[in-house]
């Protein structure tokens, strides 16, 4: 019992509409409107097709790095409790971990915010 | 609330003509001939005014009343020390701190990056043109008399600007790690302070100055001038956000850094690397905090405006930026 079109296909033509039928007939601050609605559809037709398996990946890495296990929002509260508890010339190398792991997760959001930024 | 879509209706009421008719001297009528563009923080509209049978070209620059409190008669002070400075800006017609209003002359030119960056590939010197005048034109401004100009804020001091940063992070309702790292990267590096705080014009990059195929025509856009460190400018106007794609020409999407300095130096410009890549971090932090600030009040429901919000998918952007930036 699926719903079809899939919220996906729905984007990806409403992206369509928005670029190639509303936008001509617009100008001025709705035109720009519509050319950000737009992008903002393919940016969730992305986000849909790459479904949560990079969300959790990231889940993940936290929960390892931490040492305590929880919800994304959590990890991410807790690793920045975590930053502000440290010297700033923290010797551990634990900035650099922490870098190397967001440089990961930005990656995979630049995927579906921006492609092509990260090249 | 208030709606950024509804700003380009209004430019349809004859409301809003008798109201900016109203902040000129005499018996002007004002047609707003068109919109220039619906900023976050301002729209600028073209504006022919009416007068004893004769017509002139302006531009309106409106302050959106929610997001900036923008300090006009600040802005209208400097454009004044600026064209004593021989610095290229548009003369203004009138000035209304109240209703957040300049009106100014009309120049011709081109402010929009995509078409500016369009003209520099079709027109082979240009791109040089542009870089040499934005090193000559921030060397100017660096120059510009700061006696009359105390009650400036300085953002000059490496230390607060960071403890700045800091309190801009804790203003926003969601932790962002990324913009942590680069709170502690400003506080573990030093500045070396510049020989003097100088006139800043605080948003000097492409998209706020005119270009025609001769170069610039005007600087535009200073409600962000303040007190401080001259690099500040350099490195806000090469920072990869504003080069619209064309990511290897550092300077604005047109030009090389080296000709930026060569310029900036020959107008009389000290040239500090050290200061300009701290800069290139803490400018690059304060504009991806700037992107989550504008997407907050989207979420809060201090405005309700789909532009802002989609600001929030683009602080990712700065995010990549600022790591890679921060290597050590």
């Amino acid at each position: 019992m699926l719903d079809r079109p899939d919220a996906a296909t729905l984007l990806k033509a409403m992206a369509a509409t928005l670029s190639d039928e509303v936008l001509p007939e617009t100008s001025g601050g709705t035109r720009h409107a519509v050319r950000v609605i737009a992008n903002l559809c393919r940016i969730l037709e992305r986000e849909f097709e790459a479904g949560p398996a990079g969300p959790e990946r990231t889940r993940q890495a936290l929960a390892e790095l931490l040492g305590q296990d929880g919800t994304l929002p959590e990890l991410i509260s807790e690793l920045d409790r975590s930053l502000c508890e440290r010297e700033i010339r923290d010797d551990t190398g634990f900035d650099s971990k922490v870098r190397k792991l967001i440089l990961a997760d930005v990656e995979r959001r630049l995927a579906i915010d921006r492609p092509g930024y990260s090249s | 609330m208030k709606d950024h879509t509804d700003a380009a209706d209004e430019t349809d009421t004859s409301a809003l003509s008798a109201r900016l008719a109203a902040l000129l001297p005499g018996n002007a009528e004002i047609r707003i001939t068109g919109v220039a563009s619906l900023g976050a923080q301002r729209r600028t509209l073209f504006l022919d005014i009416l007068r004893d049978g004769a017509t002139t070209q302006a531009v309106a620059q409106i302050a959106s009343q929610v997001l900036d409190p923008a300090d006009i008669e600040k802005e209208a002070r400097l454009l004044r020390a600026a064209a004593k400075a021989g610095v290229a800006v548009p003369h203004l017609l009138a000035v209304h701190a109240k209703a957040g209003t300049i009106i100014s002359e009309h120049i011709a030119g081109e402010s929009i990056p995509r078409r500016i960056l369009r003209l520099v590939d079709a027109q082979a010197d240009l791109g040089s043109k542009l870089t040499s005048d934005c090193g000559r034109l921030l060397a100017m401004i660096h120059q510009i008399p700061t006696e009359e100009f105390h009650d400036l804020e300085n953002l000059g001091n490496a230390k607060r600007y960071a403890e700045e940063m800091e309190e801009l992070l804790e203003s926003l309702t969601a932790p962002h790690p990324t913009f942590r790292l680069g709170v502690r990267w400003l506080r573990r590096h030093e500045l070396d302070a510049p020989a003097a705080s100088v006139v800043v014009h605080g948003d000097f990059r492409i998209g706020n100055f005119l270009a025609s195929d001769e170069g610039i025509r005007a600087v535009l856009d200073w409600e962000l001038v303040h007190l401080g460190d001259p690099m500040e400018d350099l490195a806000w106007l090469c920072l990869r956000t504003w080069r619209f794609g064309a990511d290897d020409l550092v300077v604005g999407g047109f030009g090389q850094l080296e000709a930026l300095r060569t310029a900036y130096e020959k107008a009389g410009g000290t040239w500090r690397a050290k200061a300009f890549d701290w800069w290139t971090v803490a400018r690059t932090l304060w504009w991806g905090l700037g992107l989550a600030r504008q997407a907050q009040a989207h979420m809060q429901g201090e405005v309700n405006s789909i532009v802002l919000a989609a600001s929030g998918r683009r602080v990712v952007e700065l995010e990549y930026d600022l790591l890679r930036l921060m290597q050590d």
